[in-house]
């Protein structure tokens, strides 16, 4: 009895003494597992992210930030639907394309019916800002990274010199807009009212200006494709012409006139993808099918110009008009270069198809069927034209003109005819009038035949103050429809701080 | 029978104590009365308890002999033998069903079947880190059996709670694989996941997709805030705490589950045919001032897609698993096959599950045990592209030409909208998803110091997944063709673990009922992913689709990842006072990776108190409630379902921003988004208060609460302004305080009227929610949202103080102009005969200025359902059962945005074409063909339409084989039974579902949502 009890006693204490054991044990783990549980296993770097202080450190990463502002130059926003609806479609060159109902709110840019709730209009008013910001996280940070001098200069004059491409995009499209010159910090440099216009272009010509101080007239091969020091000076010709300085932009055209540049033999052949970055080129975007890289073979310009329903081909919107394909002159080359027609076959060997729905396609983004790879964008490598040389000199006879001096408008503006005929005779013969008017006329209308269909007729006819004319019939209404309307969405998102466009 | 019996094991473990000491001592108190009052005419009697809703053996069910203290057991098998006078009653009992008296009419073998009780006193709730009897909750807390879940066989568990739990509302995918959605209480986060949080023995999980339902012992749906604080970081959609079943000492218990049946689309949308087709198409071009493109003459009914692409899908299931043990030891294992076809041709989707459950009393005080489960999934994919496809195609196309080739859109000149074959699609879409996921707990759970149990457990979660991606080279169509084969494969990784540890003290003293648990977690979620793609890799067999195959050039690679870690601090107070006032206070501190600086670390305390009412004497005697509780909860939840790192501003390193200069490739990078400087914990605080009453014994239990949630600095993607030029024009930062605002109602009733052979029972649930904008960050100015390619990118919903999230917005239709003269006289100048007219609301000035724009959006509906309600009924007689369910939702508005999303000549709905304008006087309701052009096509009240609908979720008869032909064939139980779910279902809405998902802000927009399907299955239960 006494002896069961003791092993009782003895197996209780035991049990005892393992429950103790236990629990002493597993709060022990307990507790070293909470004291692990301290600070350093809470700070958890962000995954595959580079936090933003790593950035703007070296040289290399000035590097980068300049690459992506050239990079985002090929992106939708730019060069896609957005594009085409506020930079082409308004015009008389131009109508939608495609069937009627394939993306008809294109529609609504080409009869002057747009609204401002219009995706593309916010499309168009984003991407420039975007590439606003890249250049502006340049402008910013670059000035603050210790690195090669003179590649710094570069670097921040190639900023400005697209900076000032964007908001040229942006006041022309839609008059005053909010200039930004430098990141946002505060709160209030977020949400930013509309600065006019007239500060706009200053503050363009501003970074043209400096660009153009700092910029070298040419790279060496590996750089092709960055700003020069022709296409600030360029960029800068053009925009003192939408101000009417013309002295400015026969200073800056001369002066580019001087840097060697020459006009392609070939006009057709200028638009190939072989001849990207030819001596006409002033300023060219550059974009490539990157085998196995597809979010950089990112540009849809030639894939929405392209010819319909052919593989290869494209979505065939923004396509030439009737009128376009009846401005030139009898037997000139540049009617069949910029424009495909319906049945014929390309230089290159494409045969389009009669029964398509459109008689036209645009030439000038056109890139042979053969070099379309599945998956990939069509002409995806086709590099865009901004600036060339041919622009320059019929820069340089509006102003010489407007400024008096009709011989060097002669000259200028009969180079360019010269060159279209590419030797051959009896078509586009010299131009010989003086009059100021008419000689006016004769070089707005070579610019609208060497420039068609590269975004510049819509405002051409509007800065020379016809568009109540000449876009009368499209639907075009005198106090409204020189400017876009502000995008709906940013007016809403302001909260009352940007304003619409009269009219909208 | 297993099944069932772990149904109550935890009911069984909390009285455990109570049964060891009373039930032998009364044991033998009975035997000696027996003895005593002998009779004569006694005979023997034997018979088997069974119960539950599939119906099985109960094992430690009591037989008494009525008015005598008489009385026995039934063994393991349900089975009992008893002495009792040939006129007299037997009464059976078990705890969490109603007891049941039989006359013994001289029979000598009764077999008895208890049905569940709605409401024991004895009912045990199962509640964060532990189990409380349902009596002691001081929040709102809804359980719902597995028995309960497994009565409507669906791959998913989640889908099993459809209507059955007030305040809960389940949106399927329909989607083979895919996880239903599930809101709780109404929307009350905006950003990452709106599910809730699921606890799955103790592990934590976003989504139970792996989890097989039959393996289901118990889900608890924690409701209101104070029950859910516990659970603080995750806690704000809701907390879904789930057991898986356990084994239980005793003879192996086998059972197989088993169910075959079909699934079919109902509610099918009727498409134009190919004459209509032909028609509209004419009349789109003439709206565009081109001449006719068609010629409807040569056209008949053409092809309907739908029929062509979708089929009665089948579905398979099998389950079996077998349990058993000893008192130290008990086991379950099962294994689970699953094989679902989609709608879509060509879509399959397989699962096999194996579970494993191990419990071990290894001494007295010390128990330990782990579960782990192995999930395999395989599917052939379809693009999700395909519904759109089907949608839009046109009728005119044949599937296939004559000569045996594809029809080709392109030919028939119809554009970019219709410009797919689905057929062409399908054919050359092959994708494969392979998932492997291992996810289990091991714990222990150490007694000490008589009231102490010390708790500690670690799980985690191991996931791979490949998605194998393969497009040939082929020539289809004009535009669906492919010149390079490409092979993409997709792999991700996924680790998560958890470790927890939690201390109990639990005393009773006189009065009082005292437990206070302490614990501390820690967990990490890791994911990473690899795509790697390369180009003309051969197609000869599934053995050449290596990426080495491919060509060296043209390969990519990308990766991306995800890591953060959770270390919380909790702790919890629950005291009873002479069962009648109850108090529950519970702590939480949750530091998330997720978070930085201050904001690290958050605090989610909660408070409840309860009040038995029928414990006080001056209702106790009166007898009229079994059992009546009011109670009231105050707490704060979090919400860290955000993605990491919000305020970290960070480089983009896209390769979009590769630069070519010289025909050279240059890396770019920069920054282009904007990050809010701070943000904070997202934080819900709910008030609830519940009124929870059983009267007529247990017959009849009514439930009704109120709660008040607030969601706080609620995390939002807002607009940014797109002249800042990020490459996203939104924002991620603590925006808005959301109010959810209701009353729920269950109503359950239970009865055996007088007949043995019959019973029944009927519940109901309503939620009534209501969901408002308290606050916004920006003032008065509202968030917009829904401005994605559904709404033709206008901002069609907005988020704006005083109003539900994510309301409807835009323009109220007038009618149709009639004429061009009409449209050009009115405030629509571009308008023409055939375009909307809307209403001129106001002009910048507040008055109708004479001119439509964005001041005259209105707003034009709620998203978010007022009433979600479900009917659940019960039937059993003799042999067979009945379950009939329903279920819906009502005061609810969708988007649809399939009417309007029109690029050209996508096909239009039959009902379209009926009603369409097509000239002066035709119509002043639907617009002209032109209904996706001009401003037609711009947010307005046409699209917006009723969500509601009423549905029989559930019907399913079943019959159970009498017990003595089970016995013969050496079975315990053995039924089977028909099922249909979603058969019938009712509604307005001209789209295929009103069942819509998506976030918050842009939620019930339908953009080709998977189409609605019925699913008919035979089943199977058998126990061995």
């Amino acid at each position: 009895m006494s002896l069961s009890n003791q092993t009782t006693a003895t197996m209780k204490n035991s049990h005892k003494y393992y429950q103790q054991r236990i629990a002493v044990y597993l709060t022990a783990i307990l507790f070293t597992i909470t004291a692990g549980c301290g600070k350093s296993f809470l700070d958890v770097p962000p995954q595959g992210q580079q936090p933003s202080e790593q950035f703007w450190q070296s040289q290399a990463d000035a590097t980068k930030g300049v690459n992506a502002m050239y990079a985002n130059l090929r992106e939708w926003k730019q060069v896609g639907f957005a594009a085409v609806g506020v930079e082409s479609l308004g015009s008389d060159d131009t109508e939608k394309g495609s069937t009627p109902a394939d993306a008809s709110f294109l529609t609504t840019f080409d009869n002057f019916s747009v609204s401002p709730t219009e995706g593309q209009l916010l499309d168009f008013w984003q991407g420039q800002y975007q590439e606003i910001n890249f250049c502006n996280q340049v402008i910013d940070n670059v000035p603050n990274i210790n690195m090669d001098a003179a590649l710094k200069t570069r670097y921040l004059a190639e900023a400005r010199f697209i900076r000032a491409y964007a908001n040229f995009r942006l006041v022309r499209a839609f008059g005053d807009v909010p200039l930004r010159l430098h990141l946002p910090k505060t709160p209030e440099e977020y949400n930013v009212a509309r600065t006019p216009a007239a500060e706009v272009w200053t503050a363009i010509e501003q970074d043209l200006t400096e660009a153009a101080a700092a910029l070298p007239v040419s790279y060496a091969a590996a750089d092709k494709g960055r700003a020069t020091k022709g296409a600030a000076l360029a960029l800068h010709a053009k925009v003192a012409m939408y101000q009417k300085k013309w002295a400015d932009a026969l200073n800056f055209t001369n002066q580019v006139m001087n840097l060697g540049y020459t006009l392609f033999p070939n006009y057709e052949q200028l638009f190939r993808i072989p001849n990207e970055n030819a001596s006409e080129s002033i300023f060219e975007i550059q974009a490539q099918l990157i085998p196995g890289n597809k979010d950089a073979s990112n540009s849809q310009y030639s894939q929405i110009q392209g010819v319909k329903d052919a593989v290869g081909g494209g979505w065939g919107f923004n396509v030439p008009t009737a009128d376009l394909a009846g401005a030139y002159e009898t037997g000139d080359p540049r009617r069949d270069a910029t424009i495909i027609f319906r049945g014929e076959t390309t230089p290159e060997g494409d045969a389009i198809s009669s029964a398509g729905v459109n008689p036209r396609f645009n030439q000038k983004s056109y890139v042979p069927f053969n070099k379309f790879v599945s998956g990939y964008n069509e002409g995806c490598d086709q590099n865009i034209r901004v600036i060339r040389y041919a622009e320059v000199l019929l820069i340089n006879a509006e102003a010489a003109n407007e400024l008096g001096n009709a011989q060097q408008a002669l000259s200028s503006v009969n180079a360019v005819r010269l060159r279209a005929r590419n030797g051959l005779t009896g078509i586009l013969p010299d131009i010989t009038v003086t009059e100021k008017t008419a000689l006016r006329n004769a070089i707005w209308q070579e610019r609208r035949v060497e420039l068609a269909m590269e975004s510049d007729r819509y405002f051409d006819v509007i800065r020379q103050g016809r568009a109540p004319q000449v876009f009368g019939k499209l639907g075009f209404v005198t106090g409204k429809n020189e400017v876009w309307p502000i995008p709906q969405n940013e007016i809403d998102i302001s909260a009352g701080k940007l304003t619409q466009n009269p009219g909208y | 029978m297993k099944k069932l019996l772990a149904g109550h094991e935890r009911h069984l473990y909390a009285l455990k104590k109570m049964r060891s000491a009373t039930i032998p001592f009364l044991l033998a108190f009975i035997i000696l009365l027996q003895t005593a009052a002998a009779q004569a005419q006694d005979i023997k009697i034997t018979g088997k308890v069974t119960g539950g809703s599939t119906p099985a053996p109960i094992p430690g069910a009591t037989i008494t002999v009525k008015g005598t203290a008489r009385g026995t057991v039934t063994n393991n098998d349900g089975t009992y033998t008893i002495s009792a006078p040939s006129n007299a009653t037997l009464v059976a009992t078990f705890i969490g069903f109603s007891s049941k008296e039989i006359p013994v009419n001289g029979q000598t073998t009764i077999d008895i079947t208890l049905s569940e009780s709605v409401t024991q006193v004895e009912q045990v709730v199962v509640v964060g880190y532990g189990v409380q009897r349902k009596v002691d909750i001081t929040g709102a807390i809804s359980q719902v059996k597995g028995s309960e879940i497994s009565k409507q066989p669906a791959p998913n568990a989640v889908s099993g709670l459809q209507g059955k739990v007030a305040g809960v509302q389940i949106t399927n995918s329909g989607k083979p694989g895919a996880a239903p959605n599930i809101k709780i209480r109404g929307a009350g986060t905006i950003y990452g996941s709106p599910n809730p949080l699921y606890v799955v023995d103790g592990v934590w999980y976003d989504d139970i997709s792996f989890l097989n339902p039959a393996d289901i012992e118990n889900m608890s749906i924690l409701k209101d805030a104070s029950s859910e604080a516990i659970y603080g970081i995750r806690a704000a959609n809701g907390v879904v705490l789930i057991t898986t079943k356990k084994g239980k000492a005793g003879k192996p218990a086998v059972n197989y589950n088993g169910f075959v049946g079909f699934q079919r689309v109902t509610n099918r949308v009727k498409m134009a045919n190919g004459h209509e087709y032909a028609i509209l198409v004419n009349e789109l071009s003439a709206q565009n001032g081109q001449p006719d493109l068609l010629k409807p003459d040569d056209f008949g009914e053409g092809t309907n897609w739908y029929n062509q692409e979708l089929r009665n899908a089948m579905i398979t299931n099998h389950q079996l698993s077998i349990s058993g043990g000893t008192e130290k030891s008990t086991y379950s294992f099962s294994v689970g096959y699953l094989k679902q076809e989609g709608i879509v041709k060509t879509n399959d989707f397989s699962r096999f599950t194996a579970r494993l459950q191990n419990d071990f009393q290894v001494f007295e005080p010390l128990k330990i045990g782990y579960t782990v489960t192995a999930s395999v999934y395989n599917s052939n994919d379809v693009p999700d592209a395909i519904f759109g496809q089907l949608y839009n195609s046109a009728p005119i196309v044949p599937v296939r030409n004559p000569d045996g080739s594809y029809g080709d859109p392109s030919k028939y000149n119809l554009g970019n909208g219709p410009a797919n074959n689905p057929q062409v699609t399908l054919d050359f879409y092959d994708q494969t998803t392979k998932r492997h996921v291992v996810t289990g707990s091991v714990y222990a759970d150490l007694r000490f110091a008589k009231h102490f149990t010390f708790h500690t457990s670690a799980g985690g979660e191991y996931g791979d997944s490949i998605i194998r991606n393969y497009t040939p080279a082929y020539k289809a169509t004009t535009i669906q063709q492919n010149n390079i084969s490409v092979l993409m494969r997709t792999g991700t990784d996924r680790t998560n673990w958890i470790v927890e540890n939690t201390l109990t003290y639990e005393n009773k003293f006189g009065d009082h009922d005292l437990r206070v648990l302490a614990g501390q977690s820690a967990q990490q979620y890791k994911l990473y992913k690899l795509i790697a793609s390369a180009q003309n890799v051969p197609n000869n067999s599934e053995g050449d689709r290596y990426l080495r195959l491919g060509n060296t050039d043209g390969r990519e690679v990308k990766d991306e990842g995800d890591l953060y870690t959770v270390a919380s601090y909790f702790g919890r107070l629950n005291y009873a006072y002479k069962n009648k006032y109850l108090l529950t206070a519970s702590i939480r501190a949750d530091g998330s990776s997720k978070f930085s600086g201050d904001q690290r670390w958050g605090y989610f305390p909660s408070i409840g108190a309860g009040w038995v009412i029928s414990e006080e004497p001056f209702l106790k005697n009166a007898n009229i409630f079994d059992n009546l509780k009011l109670r009231a909860s105050w707490g704060k939840i979090g919400n860290a379902s955000i993605p990491a790192n919000v305020s970290v501003l960070r480089v983009a390193q896209d390769p979009y921003l590769t630069a070519i200069f010289g025909g050279n490739v240059n890396t770019g990078a920069s920054i282009n988004s904007v990050v809010a400087p701070v943000t904070y914990w997202e934080r819900a605080v709910g008030t609830d208060v519940g009124l929870e009453a059983s009267v007529l014994q247990n017959r009849l239990y009514v439930e009704a609460g109120f709660y008040n949630r607030e969601t706080q600095r609620a995390i939002f993607d807002v607009p940014f302004p797109g002249s800042v030029g990020t490459r996203f024009s939104t924002i991620i930062t603590n925006q808005a305080n959301i109010q959810n605002r209701g009353w729920e109602f269950t109503v359950n009733w239970k009865d055996e009227p007088g007949n043995k052979d019959f019973s029944y029972s009927v519940g109901a649930n309503l939620g009534i929610n209501n969901n408002k904008v308290l606050s916004v960050a920006s003032g008065s100015n509202p968030i917009y949202g829904g401005g994605g390619a559904a709404t033709g990118g206008a901002l069609g919903t907005r988020t704006v103080v005083g109003q539900p999230i994510g309301q409807f917005f835009g323009y109220q239709v007038e009618g149709i102009f009639q004429t061009d003269a009409e449209a050009a006289a009115s405030a629509q100048p571009f308008a023409k005969a055939g375009d909307f007219k809307f209403r001129d609301v106001s002009g910048s000035h507040g008055t109708p200025d004479g001119r439509i724009d964005f001041n005259d959006r209105v707003p034009l509906g709620n998203p978010n359902p007022k009433y979600t309600y479900g009917i659940n009924t019960y039937f059993s007689y003799k042999q067979f059962d009945l379950a009939v369910d329903f279920q819906g939702v009502a005061d609810v508005d969708v988007y649809n945005a399939n009417l309007g999303l029109r690029f050209g000549n996508e096909n239009f709905t039959k009902e379209f074409y009926d009603k369409r304008w097509h000239g002066q006087g035709t119509s002043n309701t639907y617009p002209s063909a032109f209904i996706g052009g001009r401003q037609n096509y711009l947010p307005n009240s046409f699209f917006v339409e009723s969500g509601s609908y009423f549905r029989i979720r559930n019907i399913q008869l079943g019959y159970s084989f009498p017990a003595d032909m089970t016995k013969r064939w050496k079975m315990k139980n053995l039924r089977l039974y028909l099922n249909a779910q979603n058969a019938f279902n009712f509604f307005k809405y001209r789209g295929f579902s009103p069942e819509i998902g998506g976030t918050p802000n842009n939620v019930g927009i339908d953009n080709s949502v998977y189409p609605l399907y019925a699913t008919y299955n035979f089943g199977v239960n058998v126990t061995f």
